[in-house]
């Protein structure tokens, strides 16, 4: 079902019943809810959003700023759809979010901090949420001779390509090594930090860009080391009618793949300790929670531990949602939590494999002084040596 | 004072993030999913110590706010929707778990733990003791449930929660900090008596003589293996006499009973759901043989249960809220009574009528209390939220069941504020007047909860 029209999302939103299993862990130790967590009131559970949104359809309420703010503190992590106990209506709760922040922006209602996102995507000098000047890729191509038609296209990421540029190199040296018939082009934001917001009015044009651009190279599969890109182009350009026949796949997919046909061979070992961090657009959004971890586990002299809250019930990095730019120290201090749990294992090193929550857990552990080093899984791979069989 | 310089102070007491009169949060707790209509609430403030709660009601008395203390929010009955405005004190931000006793089993917490936090705290660290769980979702508080003498898969053998409370702190009307039961006069909060026991006072009381900030409840040794063991009965007066044997072979844990029209392959049948616990498989396989016996004596047979459902009524606590998605509406109300055990056929024949009459599907249950002692009798009720006239349906129901109850010599528990009315309509006026003694002589200004229990 697709919940970002008026009707699918409004006539079914009233079946929260508010009983509160959004809101806790698996086993109710903790609160799962970086937001809940954070706020305290029932407002701002998922529960309390659900309830608002179908006050303001229901006439009982009216749009406000503060109910828009409501619904805007919340990182989308989905980490309630894993505990809300109603079946098939707990996987929509995210979409219901969105779908009601969509309505709040249709109202005027989006907060200040989140309508740069539009403002500068859809600025022509830009077409990032950054505001930095748009690349259009083609001296990376030259830098790594990469080729004018290929069959994939690696989909950096406006994340990758402007603030996390280490990420981003170190993805292409591992695609060159292993002689993937890759190449990159002019892309536009995926619209990821759109849609989460409720900015949908130029979404479904900067889908189809992307496409017409990927198309145009000849590629019919697509590669990112972004889980916000992937979730993106994997599930929402369809929910928002920008169809595609692109295999979409994340690098840990690929790199998981080239060891099992043994076409990847690691020659070095990595002797840390290290544990991983499941990013929520891989992870809840999108299913993804073995591929990395049998990733790390083939590294020689790694040794992997896992977080309390893992996979289904891991805890978000706080970055996602806009809640990163609309509300940045606490989001940072979402990512704090994080990095406490992380220490808990005794590793020394938090991995993921997403920019987007790099750039968080990066933050908060310089904020914080924690003490540890965050690094993505292709960041790893680029420190060892490896064969590639062809 | 202006509402405005009453925030002020409340965010003094308590902090900025946490006092709030802002539109959105009022609307969240001015409703329940229950199907009461909405009501308004003027301030939600959320307290973190008892010292925060003494300097709120010592406010509330001086500007004569109505001030009414929540948990999870979960009575369905609207117990914590001021019926006058006021001050909602949402008390989960105290959710410390102080001490757990294992010697004398209780465990001391601050009143917004959670029932689900408890369990789980237990369960990690002290996997051999269990509290009182009710079958209400994980995020009820503690003293929420025991304060309404709340039940669960404890409470056939060893009474409702109400009786489960070993001691309470409790902030009084007047802003006293008083404490009651044995952690009166000793550290040990291992007891209520022997003293005069006062624990009573704030036990169905819904807030109206003070604000519960700590207690202590008891903790039961937990049987290493649990086992539920299906019956179907055909006949609801053959219901008395099963439930007596049952109890008389003194192997249940738990018993519920359960009848609901609906999928179609329920129709006619009472379900008998007994929990039988032992040290071996060995011992629940011969307490299992026992039941069935019990079964073919008493007119009822033993039923063999589908994994799918055995893994949902293994489940601590079950999964009840599945009964509140029934309509997939997001509504949901039950009238829960206490009622004589010999008078269960009657409520469950009349309660099937009363179900039948407002279109609702019949979906009643039943949990033994004490033994034989009583029983709570549940008649639930889902409905759509989205639509006015079928929660007024349901109102309708809860009213017309709120009668049979009471009839049936029972009564309706945690009742809304048309159920106590009627509660108040039938009790011996000297009851009533003791309890408007007390009331009045504890909260003058009238402050705790106006609306509900309101003896006239």
């Amino acid at each position: 079902m697709k919940v970002q029209t008026e009707k699918d999302w409004k006539n079914i939103i009233h079946r929260c019943f508010r009983c509160g299993y959004c809101k806790f862990t698996h086993d109710y130790s903790d609160f799962n809810c970086p937001s809940y967590k954070k706020f305290r009131f029932e407002t701002y559970s998922t529960g309390g959003r659900l309830w608002l949104a179908f006050g303001v359809i229901n006439g009982d309420i009216e749009w406000s700023e503060g109910l828009a703010n409501v619904l805007y503190a919340c990182p989308t992590c989905g980490n309630c759809m894993e505990n809300c106990r109603f079946d098939k209506f707990n996987f929509m709760l995210v979409d219901f979010i969105e779908a009601a922040r969509a309505e709040a922006n249709k109202q005027g209602f989006c907060p200040e901090n989140q309508k740069f996102l539009l403002e500068r995507t859809t600025n022509k000098a830009y077409f990032n949420p950054y505001a930095e000047e748009n690349s259009d890729n083609e001296d990376l191509k030259k830098q790594y001779d990469l080729p004018d038609e290929a069959e994939w296209v690696y989909f950096i990421g406006c994340t990758s390509n402007y603030r996390q540029k280490n990420l981003r190199d170190a993805t292409l040296r591992f695609l060159k090594k292993a002689n993937i018939d890759f190449t990159l082009v002019n892309e536009h934001c995926c619209t990821s930090p759109l849609l989460r917001t409720g900015q949908l009015s130029p979404v479904k044009d900067f889908m189809n860009y992307n496409i017409q651009k990927i198309k145009e190279v000849g590629a019919d599969k697509v590669i990112t080391s972004c889980a916000g890109c992937y979730r993106t182009l994997k599930n929402d350009f369809a929910k928002h009618d920008a169809e595609h026949d692109l295999e979409i796949i994340h690098t840990s997919e690929l790199i998981l793949k080239l060891l099992k046909e043994e076409k990847l061979k690691f020659t070095s070992e990595f002797n840390r300790t290290v544990t991983y961090h499941d990013p929520c657009h891989l992870g809840r959004h999108s299913g993804l929670y073995e591929e990395p971890r049998e990733v790390y586990k083939q590294i020689p002299g790694i040794k992997f531990v896992e977080m309390k809250r893992n996979r289904e019930n891991a805890w978000c990095c706080g970055a996602g949602g806009g809640v990163k730019i609309g509300y940045p120290d606490w989001s940072i201090e979402i990512s704090k939590e994080r990095l406490e749990e992380a220490k808990e294992t005794g590793a020394s090193i938090v991995s993921s494999t997403c920019p987007f929550c790099r750039t968080n857990l990066s933050d908060a552990n310089k904020a914080f002084d924690m003490g540890l080093e965050v690094l993505d899984l292709v960041e790893i791979i680029d420190q060892l040596e490896y064969e590639i069989n062809e | 004072m202006s509402k405005e310089k009453i925030l002020n102070d409340l965010e003094q007491i308590v902090g900025k993030d946490f006092a709030s009169n802002r539109k959105e949060d009022l609307f969240i707790y001015s409703l329940d999913p229950g199907a009461s209509l909405p009501r308004v609430v003027d301030y939600v403030v959320m307290p973190k110590s008892v010292e925060e709660v003494q300097k709120i009601v010592k406010l509330a008395n001086k500007e004569g706010i109505p001030i009414v203390p929540m948990g999870g929010g979960l009575t369905l009955s609207a117990l914590v929707v001021p019926v006058k405005g006021g001050i909602v004190l949402d008390m989960k931000r105290m959710d410390k778990i102080i001490e757990i006793n294992d010697m004398s089993k209780y465990a001391l917490i601050e009143a917004g733990v959670t029932t689900g936090h408890l369990l789980s705290y237990l369960n990690e660290n002290y996997p051999d003791l269990q509290p009182p769980v009710p079958d209400a979702p994980s995020a009820a508080t503690v003293a929420g449930n025991v304060l309404i003498h709340g039940s669960g898969y404890l409470s056939q053998k060893y009474g409702d929660h109400g009786a489960m409370i070993n001691g309470l702190e409790v902030v009084l009307p007047n802003g006293d900090i008083c404490k009651v039961g044995s952690c009166s006069l000793s550290d040990y909060w291992f007891t209520r008596g022997p003293i005069p026991d006062l624990i009573g006072l704030f036990t169905s009381s819904f807030g109206t003589l003070g604000i519960v900030t700590k207690l202590a409840v008891k903790l039961f040794y937990k049987p290493k293996f649990r086992e539920v063991v299906f019956g179907l009965a055909t006949n609801f007066d053959d219901i008395p006499n099963i439930l007596s044997k049952v109890i008389e072979s003194g192997l249940a844990e738990d018993v519920l009973l359960g009848m609901q029209d609906k999928p179609d392959w329920m129709k006619g049948y009472i379900f008998v759901i007994v929990y039988v616990t032992g040290e071996s498989q060995d011992e629940i396989d011969a307490n299992t043989k026992v039941l069935k016996r019990i079964y073919r004596k008493t007119n009822a047979r033993y039923m063999k249960t589908p994994p799918r459902i055995r893994e949902i009524y293994m489940e601590k606590p079950i999964f009840a809220a599945t009964a509140a998605d029934f309509r997939k509406g997001g509504g949901f109300e039950y009238v829960g009574a206490f009622l004589p055990i010999e008078n269960l056929p009657k409520a469950f024949k009349g309660g099937a009528e009363i179900s039948k009459r407002h279109g609702i599907v019949p979906t009643i249950g039943s949990r033994l209390i004490g033994q034989t002692h009583s029983a709570m009798a549940f008649f639930s009720y889902s409905f759509n939220r989205a639509d006015p006239k079928d929660m007024k349906n349901a109102r309708e129901a809860l009213h017309e069941t709120n009668l049979l109850a009471l009839e049936l010599g029972g009564i309706p528990w945690k009742a809304e504020l048309e159920g106590q009315k009627l509660i108040l309509d039938k009790m011996d006026p000297n009851y009533k007047k003791l309890f408007k003694t007390i009331r009045d002589t504890l909260d003058p200004n009238h402050i705790m909860n106006p609306g509900n229990w309101e003896v006239e």
